[in-house]
């Protein structure tokens, strides 16, 4: 299984895991990668960044085992994760999924199916920094049903 | 620090221990077979084809501490004085804790056959078991302790990786505390945390009115009322890193954190 997890303060790029994932590789069919970025606006209207926490050790294992559950699923050629902790600003990107496979379907599927469960399993615990002051951000009841397509 | 198997011109080569003082020399190995829970339950009650397992792999892994000479290519033939191969069933984690000790009066050291009767037991059990159960992992081989010698003493010090958590500013670490007396530490994380006003607790075994989560949130409850907030059907936990439930039991020196729902991503 070629799954790598990576979970760091510092900042990644936008193209993380492609020129890697496909140095010296001509059976890869399709990349579909999702990178979520840090929103102006979420629980208030003006958020100026947000601390991310996490659980040192679980949250990689959690990643990792999301990874290898969509290896079992469909049939991949890659799995990168990569996700963000620490204070970030708005517009910085926090989480970023790439998934190679031999056709699209299956690499859109699994790229989809990973960000569904790293929303609802890997633990990671958000706080906005807004003009208003700061809040831990609240879990939405639609992540959870995004999770529950997946049976 | 030189490897005495190589020559000065890299070679392979046996090491003269003619000039060697004789000195007793122990050394003690161990390692571990996991297996599936009905795998290790079989073993247990002797349900298994091969018959009495423990007693067949004892008896392999003595004979090759006495044949180590003959498998690694530059270890010595050495009289033995006494070799034992022990096994410790656990549930828990689901495997058998294999372990070895060889002594002898002799100049040269006796780890390398430890560890060759703790590969041959472990590889008996495997054999002995593999009809029922292909998943077995035999794991951690390693030498525990050896004294006599010219070198000194060895002891491996069971330095466990440190489980940390998030504390205070996301992303940094803190290394949970250790116990003296048997008890769990717990730690509370992100909104929980700064609700509750605490990181970190630690918690007796014996407090426990049943040694599971729902026992240690009761006697969190009952230390302070603040802890009630861990009954909250939102608030998640994991035992040692694991999502775990109420029902999960807890045992001595686990870590057991509380948190609120995710939100990653």
């Amino acid at each position: 299984m070629d799954i790598n997890v990576a979970v760091q303060a510092a900042p990644f790029s936008m193209n993380y895991g492609y020129d890697e994932t496909l140095a010296g590789r001509s059976d890869i069919g399709a990349v579909v990668s999702f990178t979520g970025l840090v929103r102006d606006f979420n629980e208030t209207p003006d958020v100026t960044g947000l601390t991310l926490e996490h659980y040192p050790g679980m949250t990689e294992r959690t990643l990792k085992e999301i990874g290898e559950q969509a290896w079992q699923r469909w049939s991949l050629q890659a799995v990168r994760i990569i996700h963000r902790v620490g204070y970030l600003a708005p517009g910085d990107p926090i989480v970023r999924v790439l998934v190679a496979s031999a056709h699209r379907r299956e690499a859109f599927e699994a790229c989809d199916f990973i960000m569904d469960f790293l929303k609802t399993q890997a633990p990671f615990w958000k706080k906005e920094h807004s003009n208003q002051g700061e809040y831990w951000v609240k879990e939405r009841a639609s992540d959870q049903q995004d999770a529950g397509r997946w049976g | 620090m030189h490897l005495t198997h190589l020559n000065t011109r890299g070679e392979a080569n046996m090491v003269d221990v003619g000039d060697k003082q004789e000195t007793r020399r122990e050394a003690v190995a161990s390692g571990r077979i996991v297996m599936q829970p009905e795998t290790l339950k079989l073993l247990s009650e002797g349900g298994l084809p091969k018959g009495d397992v423990l007693a067949t792999a004892r008896i392999a892994g003595i004979q090759a501490a006495k044949r180590t000479h003959e498998l690694i290519p530059l270890c010595h033939a050495l009289a033995l004085s006494k070799v034992s191969v022990e096994f410790d069933i656990d549930l828990a984690e689901s495997c058998v804790h294999v372990t070895s000790l060889c002594r002898l009066n002799g100049r040269t050291g006796v780890e390398m056959e430890a560890l060759t009767a703790v590969s041959v037991a472990c590889l008996t059990l495997y054999d002995m078991c593999k009809a029922v159960d292909k998943n077995m992992c035999i794991e951690a081989i390693q030498l525990d302790s050896k004294q006599g010698g010219q070198r000194g003493d060895y002891q491996r010090i069971n330095a466990q990786a440190p489980i940390v958590t998030g504390e205070g500013a996301a992303g940094e670490v803190s290394v949970g505390e250790r116990c003296t007396s048997p008890c769990v530490r717990v730690k509370f994380l992100a909104e929980l945390r700064e609700r509750l006003g605490e990181s970190d607790a630690v918690v007796g075994l014996d407090d426990l009115a049943s040694r599971d989560i729902r026992g240690l949130k009761a006697a969190l409850a009952q230390r302070d009322a603040r802890f009630s907030v861990l009954t909250d059907q939102r608030t998640l936990c994991a035992i040692n890193q694991v999502m775990a439930n109420d029902d999960a039991l807890v045992t001595d020196d686990d870590e057991v954190a509380f948190f609120p729902p995710v939100t990653g991503g």
